[in-house]
């Protein structure tokens, strides 16, 4: 009787909060769909129209001109996604194997001087070299300007993803199973990967997520370290077709630049969903992992 | 049990919330890099060349170019702006192939691309990355050279390239020095980049307008086509620009806070925020805006939303930020897209008859600081300027492939992959063996005028302003708080959207003192003067 009495006055409160979220949640999707439609349709729509009567969530006069102008010679935004395909995969691996095996390190007692090595971790979200000692390193020490290297080599690494991934160790493995497992005979690298790494899961799709997104959305590299278009990433492609017209229109009045075929606002917003629409897709089937991830690497951490 | 996971879950909320706003943050930040010293420099092999030069100047000698050790091949990077073309390593390598027989030296090209230039184009210096590298007076020209970004030329002209200096001429060669020492080699092209107005001639014509080439003239054209065609909108922008037909000012703006100078008296520096000039032109422009020459929320117009606007019958006339060879652009679109449309260009200096070209320092090309072998370097930039062959092929890429010349050699482009001065380098244009298209042929008639015009000035032809960058490193908390002040109140009495002239420039006066106005003149008045006096305008 009693916990049935108590399970309907909280369900009263329940009730409460489960409209409030609803409604909150409802606002916030609406706040982030709304101009993701509004690129959407404008990029659907005649430039003309544009210009004369502004954006509109449905295309006013439906048009596919812009993105006939993106593919008519699609060789650039091709390549453009080739390497930002193969940045993505080859920094994610390369980042999730040296995340998990520097948590699962520093997260092991048996090691004497992990609080050392995690501060020295922590200790670089604080302070960095700065741009252009870590410019330095790459052009003049490692000599690595122009090449790949540079691009995927700075992202693989990030102390926030470490420390997520050592709490998310500490607290999904108890100290009683690795110790059994020891006793059992098990070294270090069986208990990693036989005991480990299986339970991981969620832990690795959050932050292989983290990482995948992270190069993804990167640009900056590109524009630090390409000295050839070959090896844009495809968001520095799209940030630079937008750069590039604003820069040359700004410049065009001081001195005598000719002032090409600038992209229109429509051929701009078609270029924003060609970039974006792949991580939409990618999204739901990580999304499940991401969610569980994040809140048990972090809350008891 | 439930309020515990009822907090769980909105803690898990808040923690999502904050992770991903961390993860969006730090997309761009550097990681940690341990600072390394430039272990590249050659510091001995630049030592031993200065001496050199030093014991050759003065002499007869230094006349005569000496030969050019080119024993061992040396490897050049030229940074310029903007984006590669496509076709750059098939010229790169035309250009090497002549430049290792001449010179046994090859050139690479890397380009900044237009994303965050500014910070890259500093860098490059700053790490000693390259060895050529462009320079114009928008990419802080001045500061750099005196920072000792750039190496000194002048010996190095006389000792690889006397040529050039002929070439160039020494007036033109003083525009470019900074301090007493040149630092870079101007292109050999006076562009003019005078600002004036595009407006619609068919729409002129139509219902017999004026020109619209002064203040009446415009108020006049722009009322008559509000008369005849109400639903045209004229304009998208504020007109305040075009009070440059009544002030020949040197800059198209005027100076920085409400100064104005005469071309023919740099070093008289009037007031023209305090003036009564000042109160009659705010009046004209809210008159003009009570007239509906541009719409009551023009105030909240980005500059997006200005593009394209007289292309597609949006407005009527462009009154900033236009030049002759942006004109011609917008004309060329025109033709395409609206053939029975007319437009037609008026620069200010017409009027008020103040018209140079842009200042030399515009395009040029430096040899930095790092560079491994400047005396090769000029060499190789004396060949780029003015060598035929290398010239073609630098600006316009390959014949046959890129472009061809008609009858008449006039450059017709043939390929996307290379568009005419298809690698940015607008530091290598020379007059003397350039390749006209079919849009400069009538840009050059338009100069033709304008230089003529510009002959009758006190400093004929001089772009006196052009190579002043001043320095508002003491200043800064005024220099901020007047623009702010500007923002507020300076924008809405030049769109004419105060209801009281009189009242709102008292306040703006009162407000641009209390934000420290006169320090921020008297800083500029100090350092322009020394300008004028440096480089001889009086």
């Amino acid at each position: 009787m009693k916990s049935r009495k108590s399970r309907i006055k909280k369900s009263k409160s329940m009730i409460v909060f489960q409209c409030m979220a609803c409604t909150l949640l409802t606002l916030g999707a609406v706040i982030c769909v709304v101009p993701f439609l509004l690129i959407l349709s404008g990029s659907l729509s005649d430039n003309a129209a544009i210009l004369r009567e502004g954006y509109s969530l449905l295309p006013r006069s439906f048009s596919l001109a812009a993105y006939e102008t993106i593919f008519k010679a699609p060789e650039e935004i091709l390549q453009a996604y080739k390497m930002t395909i193969f940045y993505t995969v080859v920094g994610t691996c390369v980042g999730l194997a040296m995340i998990t095996l520097t948590s699962f390190v520093i997260s092991r007692k048996e090691f004497k001087y992990r609080n050392q090595v995690s501060f020295l971790i922590y200790f670089t979200t604080l302070f960095g070299g700065g741009l252009i000692p870590w410019y330095l390193m790459y052009t003049n020490v490692l000599n690595m300007k122009g090449t790949t290297f540079p691009i995927w080599f700075p992202g693989v690494m990030s102390p926030f993803l470490v420390v997520l991934m050592r709490t998310f160790i500490t607290d999904s493995v108890p100290d009683a199973i690795t110790e059994s497992a020891k006793l059992d005979g098990a070294g270090q690298f069986t208990i990693f990967y036989r005991i480990v790494l299986p339970v991981l899961g969620p832990g690795l799709a959050t932050v292989g997520l983290f990482l995948a997104l992270g190069y993804w959305n990167d640009w900056y590299r590109s524009s630090l370290f390409s000295t050839s278009q070959k090896t844009w990433e495809l968001q520095f492609y799209l940030s630079n077709m937008l750069n590039m017209s604003a820069s040359l229109k700004q410049m065009a009045q001081s001195a005598n630049i000719p002032v090409a075929d600038m992209p229109t606002q429509a051929v701009k917003l078609a270029m924003a969903v060609v970039v974006t629409g792949p991580v939409l897709l990618f999204y739901p089937f990580v999304q499940r992992f991401f969610v569980s991830g994040i809140t048990v690497g972090a809350v008891k951490g | 049990m439930k309020m515990k996971m009822l907090k769980k879950k909105l803690l898990c909320l808040a923690i999502a919330a904050v992770m991903t706003a961390s993860n969006a943050g730090c997309g761009k930040g550097p990681s940690a890099a341990d600072a390394m010293d430039d272990s590249q420099s050659q510091p001995a092999v630049k030592d031993s060349e200065e001496k050199d030069q030093q014991e050759n100047t003065g002499s007869d000698q230094a006349w005569e170019p000496e030969e050019l050790d080119t024993s061992e091949r040396v490897d050049f990077i030229i940074y310029e702006l903007g984006d590669a073309p496509a076709d750059l390593d098939l010229v790169e390598e035309k250009i090497n192939e002549i430049l290792l027989e001449k010179v046994n030296a090859t050139l690479e090209f890397q380009f900044s691309t237009w994303t965050d230039w500014q910070n890259k184009y500093n860098m490059q210096l700053t790490t000693g990355g390259v060895d050529l590298i462009y320079t114009a007076n928008w990419a802080e020209y001045g500061k750099l050279a005196s920072s000792g970004a750039f190496v000194p030329l002048d010996n190095l002209l006389d000792k690889v390239s006397p040529g050039v200096r002929e070439l160039l001429g020494e007036d033109v060669l003083n525009q470019c020095r900074v301090g007493g020492e040149l630092y870079t080699i101007p292109c050999n092209y006076m562009e003019y980049t005078c600002n004036g107005i595009l407006y619609r001639e068919d729409l002129r014509k139509k219902y017999d307008l004026p020109v619209p080439d002064s203040l009446e003239n415009m108020e006049a054209y722009l009322a008559g086509i509000k008369e005849k065609e109400p639903d045209q909108p004229l304009l998208t922008e504020v007109a305040a620009q075009v009070l440059n037909f009544k002030y020949p000012w040197v800059t198209f703006a005027g100076l920085p806070y409400g100064l104005s100078i005469n071309h023919d008296t740099p070093v008289q520096i009037d007031d023209y925020w305090f003036s009564d000039d000042f109160v009659d032109d705010m009046k004209l422009m809210k008159k003009w805006a009570d007239m509906g020459f541009w719409s009551r929320s023009i105030l909240g117009n980005d500059n997006e939303s200005q593009d394209g606007a007289f292309e597609n019958g949006l407005a009527v006339m462009y009154v900033s930020g236009y030049n002759p060879s942006k004109a011609m652009s917008v004309k060329e679109t025109l033709a395409k897209s609206h053939p029975d449309w007319e437009a037609e260009f008026i620069a200010f200096g017409q009027t008020n008859g103040v018209i140079y070209p842009a200042n030399m320092q515009t395009n040029g090309t430096a040899i930095a600081k790092d560079c491994k072998n400047p005396e090769r370097a000029m060499k190789v930039v004396e060949l780029l300027l003015t060598d035929p062959e290398l010239n073609a092929l630098v600006m316009y890429g390959v014949e046959g492939v890129h472009y061809e010349l008609d009858e008449k050699g006039v450059y017709h482009n043939l390929s996307e992959r290379f568009t005419y001065e298809g690698m940015n380098t607008w530091n290598f244009r020379n007059k003397e063996i350039m390749l006209s298209s079919e849009s400069s042929v009538e840009l050059n008639k338009l100069f033709g005028e304008y230089e003529e015009m510009g002959a009758k000035m006190k400093y004929p032809n001089t772009d006196i302003f052009g190579g002043f960058t001043g320095d508002t490193s003491e200043v800064v908390t005024e220099d901020g708080a007047v623009a702010n002040v500007l923002q507020e109140y300076l924008g809405p009495l030049q769109a004419g959207m105060v209801d009281d002239v009189d009242a709102a420039i008292k306040q703006l006066r009162d407000k641009l003192t209390e934000a420290g106005v006169e320090t921020c003149r008297e800083n500029f008045k100090k350092q322009w003067l020394k300008y004028c006096e440096e480089y001889g305008y009086q």
